[in-house]
């Protein structure tokens, strides 16, 4: 394909990307240096780095980010393994595998917003996830600071466990089958299996999953939003909850554009040396 | 790998399988029941599976009048809807060509939506689906025709700067939208665009972007060249070739990124939260009931949510298997 010809495929999506996401996030940086409320909109105030210096003091950023790297901890791992797992029983089986795709799907499509508030209603005073609870262990399910955190995190779980199922399900079909067969002669058990054959051929997928899992939990919002009831005294801000919080709550504009910079950075960080594998990957195959 | 022949395993396999979709599916059955409870059974403190079953919620939340009124409205509306149904599946019995039919039906069909308030007292309810409708709508149609060219030019133009553009793409793929939805909002509030369905589309085309075009190149990877250099022999040029060749076999592949797409722009909530003030999108009108107290928000609420997820799980389980395939391809990786 000619240099002209790709031009011209590739200009309006490049367009778009350029104009619609790095020129806002030039922009965060300079709003980052304004202080704006609702009242100075059209007048913002030049204060420099102070707002970035401000984000950077404010305890409860540092609180926030704290919660963000917590929950990220706790719901990847969780959802690799649980979707490892479950992949592995629906390989074992023929009937009804797709009536269980089919169910696992309905979390992991459901609006975010929607899903938890049903999610919140089934531990909710009266709900039967309570009530069971009650009943089997005596326990008294009661939103408190404990209690939403961890609800926010199992929702996580809820919801992604499917996602890591079905790309590591769809794994397992594509196993290397010379190995496989060479492994059977051997008379290497299911459990030899899985580890030789299974697991190294999956790490790649493996990657892929936790690559998706760290950008997505690191800007999680919607559930956030729902099992607080934007209600501060929960302890379970994230950051992007408390970001948008500064912004709208708090009416402080530049603030939030300088902790948004700052978040930014933060996964930029973080996601560097996928960007550099990708990229060596990529211009192999060119 | 080896599956297990022990009758006892397979019967705690299914066991397991069988609490797993129990456990997924439970909450949206629990959520469908208390939709149509009167509020006493809703709110009582052990859960009630049993209960006299009523349809007001639902009427409350999507009609301004009594439903006895709208009934003979609402039934013309199932049977056009129906009728609309009945042509799609028997398309390509008809005299005309599909792709005619199938734009004529998406036409009436919008046409439904947008008239009906004209005819029946629909409440603010009805105003989030038809914004959603129309903002899903747009992101897809941009989303995809922008994403299907720069897919198809990155597969095509073997050179470095493809691979730049794509890591590109990976990078901007997470960045949080929060970043970039606060100078949107800025800029709207100064220029009046502020609670538009445009400048709601053009963010959600852009957060969106990377992903498509990551996903559709590898689907234009899979296509062999020869396929379009024949048609160019022929004397078609590139984007002729590309429009009458290259996409009538891209069907699966813009299907599968479209469901994605579809996905992103109907669940999104940040976005529209941000920048709309009147014009709210259906995920935003549910989340009014998120800090409710009052009992009846439940029972409203819940009515709600099966409403925003019925389309959307209807969509899923008809497409089941371009979504399934757009999963395993591992294509998801933008």
């Amino acid at each position: 394909m000619p240099r002209r010809t790709f031009a011209f495929f590739v200009a309006p999506s490049l367009i778009i990307m350029l104009a619609l996401m790095t020129l806002p996030l030039l922009a965060s940086v300079v709003l980052g240096m304004h202080y704006i409320t609702f009242r100075n909109l059209d007048a913002p105030l030049w204060v420099g780095w102070q707002n970035y210096e401000q984000a950077l003091a404010d305890r409860e950023f540092w609180d926030s980010l704290e919660f963000t790297l917590v929950f990220i901890a706790a719901t990847v791992p969780t959802r690799i393994v649980l979707g490892l797992i479950f992949a592995l029983l629906l390989d074992q089986i023929k009937r009804f595998r797709g009536a269980f795709i089919a169910a696992a799907l309905v979390p992991f499509v459901m609006t975010p917003v929607v899903g938890t508030l049903i999610f919140r209603d089934m531990f909710d005073r009266g709900g039967p996830y309570w009530y069971w609870m009650q009943q089997l262990f005596d326990y008294r399910l009661f939103m408190d600071s404990t209690t939403v955190p961890l609800l926010i995190i199992f929702h996580n779980i809820w919801t992604a466990t499917p996602f890591a199922m079905i790309v590591l399900f769809a794994g397992l079909q594509t196993l290397p089958q010379e190995s496989l067969e060479a492994a059977k002669v051997d008379g290497a058990s299911w459990l030899r299996q899985l580890w030789h054959v299974a697991i190294p051929h999956l790490r790649s997928l493996f990657v892929f999953i936790a690559l998706i899992s760290i950008m997505d939990a690191y800007r999680v919002f919607d559930s956030v939003f729902v099992l607080t009831q934007q209600n501060s005294i929960y302890d379970a801000e994230t950051i992007m909850y408390y970001n948008f919080q500064v912004a709208l709550t708090f009416g402080r504009l530049g603030k939030a554009n300088a902790m948004s910079v700052l978040t930014v950075i933060g996964i930029f960080v973080v996601l560097i040396p996928f960007l550099v594998m990708t990229y060596r990957e990529q211009v192999e195959e060119v | 790998m080896t599956q297990t022949r022990n009758p006892l395993a397979r019967a705690g396999i299914y066991a397991v399988l069988v609490l797993f979709t129990i456990y997924n599916v439970l909450p949206f059955c629990w959520t469908i029941l208390n939709s149509l409870k009167l509020p006493k059974d809703a709110n009582s403190r052990t859960p009630r599976f049993i209960f006299q079953p009523t349809g007001e919620h639902y009427a409350d939340l999507w009609l301004n009048m009594r439903p006895e009124d709208f009934a003979p409205y609402g039934l013309a509306l199932l049977l056009v809807v129906f009728a609309l149904v009945v042509i799609v599946f028997y398309a390509n019995r008809l005299p005309a060509p599909n792709a005619l039919i199938y734009a004529g039906v998406a036409v009436a069909g919008l046409a439904l939506l947008l008239g009906l308030p004209r005819v029946v007292n629909t409440a603010e309810f009805y105003d989030y689906l038809v914004n959603s409708v129309i903002v899903t709508l747009g992101t897809l149609l941009i989303s995809l025709s922008f994403g299907a060219l720069a897919g198809y030019g990155l597969a095509r133009y073997r050179h470095v700067i493809s691979v730049v553009i794509l890591v590109l793409a990976l990078a901007f793929r997470s960045l949080p939208s929060l970043a970039l939805v606060l100078p949107f909002y800025y800029l709207g509030q100064l220029s009046g665009l502020y609670d538009t369905h445009i400048l709601l589309i053009l963010c959600l085309v852009a957060v969106n972007q990377p992903f498509t075009i990551w996903m559709l190149r590898s689907f234009f990877m899979e296509i062999p060249r020869e396929i379009e250099e024949a048609a160019m022999i022929d004397g078609a040029g590139r984007l002729r070739s590309f429009v009458s060749v290259i996409v009538p076999i891209m069907g699966p592949g813009i299907i599968t990124t479209g469901l994605f797409t579809l996905l992103l722009a109907y669940n999104d909530f940040l976005l529209a939260r941000i920048l709309t003030q009147i014009n709210w999108t259906l995920p935003v009108g549910i989340a009014q009931w998120t800090g409710g107290e009052d009992p009846g928000h439940i029972t409203l609420a819940a009515a709600g949510s099966v409403s925003v997820t019925l389309p959307i799980l209807v969509v899923i389980i008809f497409f089941q298997k371009y979504l399934i395939r757009g999963l395993a391809s591992g294509a998801v990786k933008g």
